[in-house]
């Protein structure tokens, strides 16, 4: 019998979770001093940094900027570190692109843009431990250093995946079970209207099960949700308290 | 709810590892009884009244044994006398890492519920998790792992039953490892001093595995093998290029030689010969072992003797003489040699339990017993029985538990009794077995699933159908068939042309996806053929009722509908679901007359004639493009209607019908495959039938030359081709036995997934791309290929698993599996039978052509009955005959007559019984009359040829 | 010189007193959250109307003035106003304009006719000024300047016609967030503690030492390069470090908030104060005396 076995009889994944339950979620807002907003986030062993500058005058060509909503500007990377393997390029090659483009896609989704016009907005994420979801990671952190830099959204963007693994849906992949059990689902979502802000799978999957998947996916971005949302109300609540009068 | 726990894991591959995973511990996690107030489990699992009765322990008590106990008591395990046990999951762990096949067999007692058995997953559990400690052995920490866990249930459990105490005993072998749980103030037994202890079956005894504690005084202290390497040190080796992986194939007519099939790459195979014990190191067939190439100076040809291990029962010096002789025999000069090594370790063994029978000990009373598997293959196996009077001439079931390197045969013990050899009953269950061919009655969670009675076709059925009840569709097949999955039509239309019609019997409308039944059918694959016997893949009803396209009953099915014109041109083709009323079921012989009777000229035989017609050009055609038509011998036994004992055998004889069917079911194939290839290039279920190497051929080459002929093997084409020309005219006979050898250098043709694989071609029918559509009641694979064509004709919509690659190609490696199996067991039913009969008719003399000439014996084709026999001419007793052997020939010189492949030669046929387990057709030479090797003519004491089985 | 190392430190939540009671007062919002559904309101800044909801899309405090509501997020980039009183930073210039970074989401513009140039009077620009802008203000000159009026992509528009406004001579630049400079009537302020500063409303802060004379003639492009003195120097970087001091503890910034830290400093090392400890230490105190003084 090769492989692992992702879901034992008993319902208990690898790491002792049951399939809907997510991993342990950290997060702190306002790291950084010197950027607009910032946030680190940890989800189980994936940890994610992110940073927003902007909104502010765009940078390099002018011919980027849009008369009528600002641009948003996203970049990801991975730290060297952050694999098993030392990674030779943190950022710049295919992968990582095609993450920034994602990210770009679902903020464009939740930022009202249209507030800024001629502006643009920076999103510089780093992943410095990888285990797994590293999309989630980075579009949950990226919402807490949006809210932290005060810019205005329709809502928070949360973002969880969701596998397939013997008829059951896994919430929250992990990297062993991302790698080792086919189908992989992320899902970015607006959780209170239930827009979906990004849907994206690689692996193919028959369609009977797409609804089951996306379903737990959402289910899942539900419960991230309420998890971002006590981090910052907490961070509100310690702030406010220092500004109070 | 959570606990988050973080721990470091590191793996060598290649450099230093980090692995980092995350391992939560909860608090959720219940203990499964039924007594348990604390825990909220909904379904316990574990019954509060847990009675197995036993002098050790008699208060009620649920069993937790540890891995070894699991891996080499499984049997017991299995009893259903043995209820409310807990297994842990890091004994299930390690379990499913160290043996697939035990893994298997104890989830499925795990999911039994009339057993009782609990899985706890004690390493996600908050109180029963601990980390390995600085110094700690990965064993020794599952060690204390299963005792932490013992001990938490033991407290656990005190905890809830103040009045009648429940108690856990653990079961280990280790004794380091009970010492220390006694430490604990666990109740622990060893496994076998509880079993013995159990007062419900003492039977129970008999099916202990030996374990290693006790090996050491059933064997003697010599060291026979040398010792296996460990793992680590063979992995090392396999690494820097050292040692080989590979499986190993014991060979199945000289038990001191093997080979092990080494897969180097994706195509390429080489094969390393093992000769002697010594070497073969107690492997065992089947096995992955590691081998250890030796210089190629000491490189030896494979020999072509046949030895059998018929030793007697002891430890023996007679064994080290037999072997040293074949030593002696192998240092002679051989002409090719193979690479040749041994084993110097296993890397997984792959034992399952044997079928076979006792051979008892002469000393009385003895309990150590050698066992011979029915495979040929397995060595003996020395068991320990008190109930050996019982057991001598039953088939029984025995399972390895261990080689030490002390003994000359593997330790195993008994598992169950079959029945009485020699009886049909058991002799077929035996045959089953050994080929693993599911053959239970159907469950009732699968018979649910089958249509109600009665059935009628319904209104919604008629409107997604065509109607085709009005065409004049008939069948035809075997005499006695009633799984009738074919039927044709054939008419002319208007234009002039001819409307071709094979309706195929719609399975997959009553075979839902996913269900019981299909799951079952896929597991089965197909319905095994044995004399007088059928195993059917799906249920009767099914089989022989709804799905059978008999005559003069409205039936579902799948058609495929050509249009052709007179010179079988194919200018259009449908496929539909369709309601057919077969209009006859003919059989081959009647169809046959029907077409030759020019008084007949009713619709059917008209349309008979037609088809007949077609086919025939079809068939031209085919062979023009280089199919093969090969010849295997295949016999027909006529069985008595009461005793079913076989009372003659002929062999099948083929009719131009035949011919008919066959090319359009071909047509019908191939344009199916084609549809669903172009519709599903990833996924589809195609056959093909690899062309195979060359020199697989060499024999042939060889066998033509003796007769001054020649046979090309460039392609398909040329090779059918000589074959057509390869006749002489005094010997009719030699064609066939040609194609008889050719079949045999053929490949096997096997069902794959087209997205899993780029060569399609189908070598035997010259078809580029060809697939099973036309049985669906008795093949699975043309259940799927069903399945599939109905997607793409829209008729049916498709499921997950038929979309995925990965699990069709596992489904097609089971149905090739299975396949193979099938036929195995079937061969082994017509033996069986064979010999049956012959046991019925005594002695018979009859004309016979050798097939094949080995270095000590000539193997003999009887025409008449399709059987093949040896004839010996070395034995151990007797100072055998001047024989030499020329493998250029091959010929063998015997006493001044040299022995040609494809001789004619005169045998007598009898009987041998005197090996009740293996009871064999034995030849014995009447011409050519060779002094001291052939017997007179109707001499019926041939046991002087034979001294060495009448032991 | 032995360098100090840091762990990080767990981070502490200062707890004061009065919080419980000031708490109530406010309601606190998060992106999404609905504030209220009843069509009678004004949406304002932070809001967005979702289907006929009124909902918030940063997270923050809301205000309510009369039938207006907005939510204030606790950081954001400068929104100027008519009046403000910035720094900012030269970043290109243009024809008949400059460029000037200050620290809102568009780059500010300070046009060739909003500014005083040398001569004082009021006057036609000509195609030689325009020739002659650089010689004014260059790429990355630091301005003083007051909001105009705002463009209607949000671009603000400055002047500097007033001497008080214009070229940044020697001095140091404190970047804060904007939310945390109050608003005053003056955000010129000499220091009793001998130097100047500039509290813009941006969020940029300029400390100097205080000029001998007020009434230069420069116009304001004029730099003097003469040397600070070395008591001045230090006064301003124990300036510049209250200020982070304070800005790490989000009080806001005024001259007596900034005044009453520097005195509460004045027992430590000018390096020292940057310690978090330190730091701690003194805004308690500042606090403390704020409040004092309030009552």
């Amino acid at each position: 019998m090769a492989g692992l076995e992702l879901l034992s009889d008993q319902g208990y994944r690898l790491d002792g979770r049951k399939a809907p339950e997510l991993r342990k979620v950290q997060a702190r807002m306002s790291v950084f001093a010197q950027a607009d907003g910032s946030a680190y986030l940890e989800q189980g062993n994936t940890k994610a940094l992110a940073v927003v500058y902007g909104p502010h005058e765009t940078r390099g060509s002018r011919s980027k900027s849009l008369h009528d909503r600002a641009v948003i500007n996203c970049q990801y990377s991975m730290a060297t570190f952050s694999t098993a393997e030392r990674k030779r390029r943190p950022h710049g090659d295919r992968k990582s692109s095609e993450m920034s483009l994602h990210l770009k896609q679902t903020f464009e989704a939740a930022v009202l843009t249209q507030l800024y016009p001629r502006s643009q907005i920076d999103i510089y994420v780093k992943i410095l431990q990888a285990d797994g979801g590293n999309y989630s990671a980075c579009v949950n952190a990226a919402t807490l250093a949006l809210v932290d830099a005060g810019i205005p959204m329709r809502d928070y963007v949360c973002a969880c995946t969701a596998g397939f693994v013997e008829e059951t849906p896994l919430a929250d992949l992990c990297h062993v079970e991302e790698s080792g059990g086919g189908t992989s689902l992320s899902l970015a979502l607006l959780p209170r209207s239930g827009n979906i802000a990004l849907l994206q799978m690689d692996a193919r999957l028959h369609q009977d099960h797409l609804d089951t998947l996306i379903e737990a996916a959402m289910t899942a971005c539900k419960g991230l949700s309420k998890v971002l949302d006590s981090v910052v109300r907490q961070h509100l609540k310690e702030v406010s308290v220092l500004t109070r009068d | 709810m959570l606990k988050s726990k973080t721990f470091v894991k590191k793996t060598r591959s290649g450099g230093v590892l980090k692995i980092v995973r995350e391992h939560y511990l909860r608090d959720d996690i219940w203990c499964g009884s039924e007594v348990c107030k604390e825990c909220k489990d909904e379904a316990p699992v574990l019954q509060a009244d847990a009675c197995i009765e036993s002098t050790l322990c008699v208060s009620p008590h649920y069993l937790i044994p540890d891995t070894n106990v699991v891996l080499h008591q499984i049997d017991i395990l299995e009893d259903p006398l043995i209820k409310n046990v807990i297994i842990l999951q890091t004994v299930l762990q390690e379990v499913r890492h160290r043996s697939a096949t035990v893994y298997k067999r104890i989830k499925d007692v795990v999911h039994d519920k009339e057993k009782h058995f609990y899985t706890f997953t004690n390493e996600h559990h908050r109180y029963t998790f601990i980390e390995r400690e600085p110094g700690e052995s990965a064993n020794d920490r599952n060690d204390r792992a299963i005792r932490v866990a013992a001990k938490w249930y033991s407290d656990h459990l005190v905890k809830e039953t103040w009045g009648r105490p429940l108690k856990v005993v653990l079961l280990t072998n280790d004794r380091a490892n009970k010492e220390m749980a006694e430490e604990h103030g666990l109740l622990v037994y060893k496994c076998d001093e509880y079993i013995k202890s159990l007062i419900g079956n003492p039977e129970l005894v008999d099916r202990l595995a030996l374990t290693s504690d006790d090996q050491n005084d059933i064997t003697g202290s010599k060291l026979l093998f040398s010792e296996h390497l460990p793992l680590s040190r063979i992995q090392a080796g396999i690494k820097n290029g050292v040692l080989l992986q590979g499986t190993f194939h014991a060979n199945r007519d000289n038990y001191l030689e093997g080979t092990v099939l080494i897969q180097q790459d994706e195509k390429d195979v080489t094969e390393v010969l093992l000769q002697g014990l010594q070497n073969i190191n107690r492997a065992v067939n089947q096995d992955v072992v590691a081998v250890e190439l030796f210089p190629k100076e000491c490189w030896v040809a494979p020999l072509s003797v046949v030895l059998q291990d018929d030793g007697p029962n002891d430890e023996d010096a007679e064994e080290d003489e037999a072997q040293n002789k074949y030593l002696q025999i192998l240092t002679s000069k051989s002409i090719v040699r193979k690479p040749t090594g041994q084993v110097v370790g296993i890397i997984k063994r792959n034992w399952r339990p044997f079928c076979g029978m006792l051979s008892p000990s002469q000393i009385k009373e003895a309990t150590r017993h050698l066992f011979t598997p029915a495979d040929r293959r397995i060595p003996r196996i020395r068991i320990e029985t008190r109930q050996a009077a019982t057991l001598v001439g039953q088939k029984i079931m025995v399972a390895i538990d261990g080689w030490p390197k002390s003994s000359r045969y593997p330790n195993g013990h008994f598992v169950r009794s079959l029945g009485t050899a020699g009886d049909k009953e058991t002799e077929t269950e035996v045959l089953l077995l050994e080929h693993d061919v599911p053959h239970q009655p159907f469950s009732q969670a699968v018979l649910s699933f089958l249509p109600k009675m009665p059935w009628n076709i319904t209104e919604e059925d008629m409107k997604v159908r065509v109607d085709l009840r009005h065409l004049c569709v008939c069948s035809v097949d075997p005499p006695g068939c009633t799984d009738i999955d074919d039927a044709l039509h054939s008419r002319e239309l208007e234009n002039g042309n001819i409307e071709v019609g094979v309706h195929i019997a719609d399975v997959s409308h009553f075979i839902r996806p996913g269900n019981a039944l299909d799951e079952e059918a896929a597991k089965r694959g197909t319905t095994v053929y044995l004399c007088g016997k059928r195993i059917d893949m799906v249920p009767e009803l099914l089989s022989s009722n709804l799905c059978s396209l008999r005559s003069n009953v409205e039936r579902l099915a799948f058609s495929c509908i050509w249009e052709m014109n007179h010179n079988a041109e194919v200018l259009n083709i449908r496929f539909t679901k369709s309601v057919i009323n077969s209009k006859a079921s003919l059989t081959y012989a009647e169809a046959q007359m029907r077409i030759d009777d020019t008084n007949i000229n009713d619709d059917i035989t008209k349309s008979l004639r037609c088809l007949n017609k077609l086919a025939k050009i079809l068939k031209g055609q085919r062979t023009e493009k280089g199919a093969l038509t090969l010849s295997s011998p295949e016999v027909r036994f006529h069985i008595d209607s009461e005793t079913h004992d076989p009372i003659d055998l002929q062999t099948k004889e083929l009719m131009e019908t035949n011919s008919m069917v066959e090319e359009f079911m071909l047509l019908a194939n191939i344009s199916v495959a084609q549809k669903i290839y172009d519709e599903f290039s990833e996924c589809a279920v195609l056959r093909k039938h690899p062309s195979p190497p060359p020199s697989s051929y060499d024999i042939l080459f060889k066998a033509a030359k003796s007769r001054n002929l020649v046979i090309l093997t460039d392609s398909a084409k040329a090779l059918a081709d000589s074959l057509n020309n390869a006749t002489i005219e005094s010997f009719p006979y030699f064609n066939t036995l040609l194609r008889i050898l050719a079949t045999r250098c053929m490949m096997q043709a096997v069902y794959f997934c087209s997205g899993m694989d780029s060569d399609f071609h189908h070598y035997g029918l010259a078809s580029p791309i060809y697939t099973h559509f036309t049985s669906p009641i008795r093949r699975y694979a043309d259940i799927i290929v069903h399945r599939l064509l109905a997607v793409a004709i829209n008729a049916d919509t498709t499921y997950p698993d038929l979309m995925d690659k990965h699990k069709q190609a596992a489904l097609c490696n089971n149905l090739n599996y299975r396949h193979k199996m099938a036929q195995y067991a079937q061969r082994a039913s017509v033996a069986f039978h064979t010999q049956l009969f012959f046991r019925n008719k005594g002695i018979i003399n009859e004309e016979g052509f050798i097939l094949f000439v080995r270095k000590n014996a000539i193997i003999i084709l009887i025409p008449k009955f399709g059987l093949e026999g040896t004839v010996f001419f070395e034995n151990k007793d007797k100072p055998s005959p001047d024989h030499s052997f020329d493998s250029e020939g091959p010929t063998l010189t015997v006493e001044k007559h040299t022995f040609h492949m494809f001789d004619k030669v005169k045998v007598t046929i009898s009987l041998d019984a005197s090996n009740i387990q293996h009871q064999r057709i034995r030849m014995a030479l009447i011409e050519p009359v060779i002094p001291g090797v052939s017997v007179a003519v109707g001499e019926s004491e041939p046991e002087a040829k034979k001294p060495k089985l009448d032991r | 010189m032995a360098a100090e190392m840091r762990l990080p430190a767990v981070h502490k939540f200062i707890s004061l007193p009065t919080t419980s009671q000031s708490q109530d007062d406010k309601q606190l919002v998060v992106p999404g959250e609905v504030i209220t559904s009843d069509t009678g309101f004004m949406r304002g800044h932070g809001t967005y109307m979702d289907e006929d909801r009124l909902t918030a899309s940063v997270a923050g405090e809301v205000e309510r003035v009369n039938k207006l509501i907005c939510v204030k997020p606790l950081k954001t980039r400068f929104n100027g106003e008519v009046g403000d009183v910035i720094v900012g930073r030269v970043t290109e210039v243009q024809q008949k304009r400059w460029k000037v970074e200050s620290n809102s989401r568009l780059d500010s513009v300070l046009l060739l006719s909003s500014v005083n140039l040398p001569g004082g009077e009021l006057r036609r620009r000509s195609a030689e000024d325009e020739l002659a802008m650089r010689d004014y203000l260059q790429e990355g000159d630091l301005i003083s300047a007051e909001v105009q009026s705002i463009f209607s992509d949000g671009a603000l528009s400055l002047h500097t016609r007033s001497l008080k406004y214009g070229k940044l001579g020697q001095g140091v630049l404190v970047q804060v967030s904007p939310s945390l400079v109050k608003r005053q009537k003056t955000h010129f302020h000499n220091l009793l503690c001998g130097a100047s500063i500039i509290l813009g409303n941006n969020g940029y802060v300029w400390l100097y030492p205080t000029p001998d004379q007020q009434d230069e003639e420069a116009g304001g492009y004029f730099t003097s390069l003469e040397p600070v003195s070395l008591s001045d120097r230090e006064v301003i970087s124990r300036l510049r470090n209250c200020l982070l001091a304070l800005s790490a503890h989000k009080v806001l910034l005024y001259d007596t908030s900034v005044l009453y830290c520097y005195e509460s400093s004045l027992s430590h090392q000018i390096k020292d104060i940057l310690k978090p400890e330190v730091m701690e230490e003194i805004v308690l105190e500042t606090r403390q005396r704020l409040i004092e003084h309030e009552c």
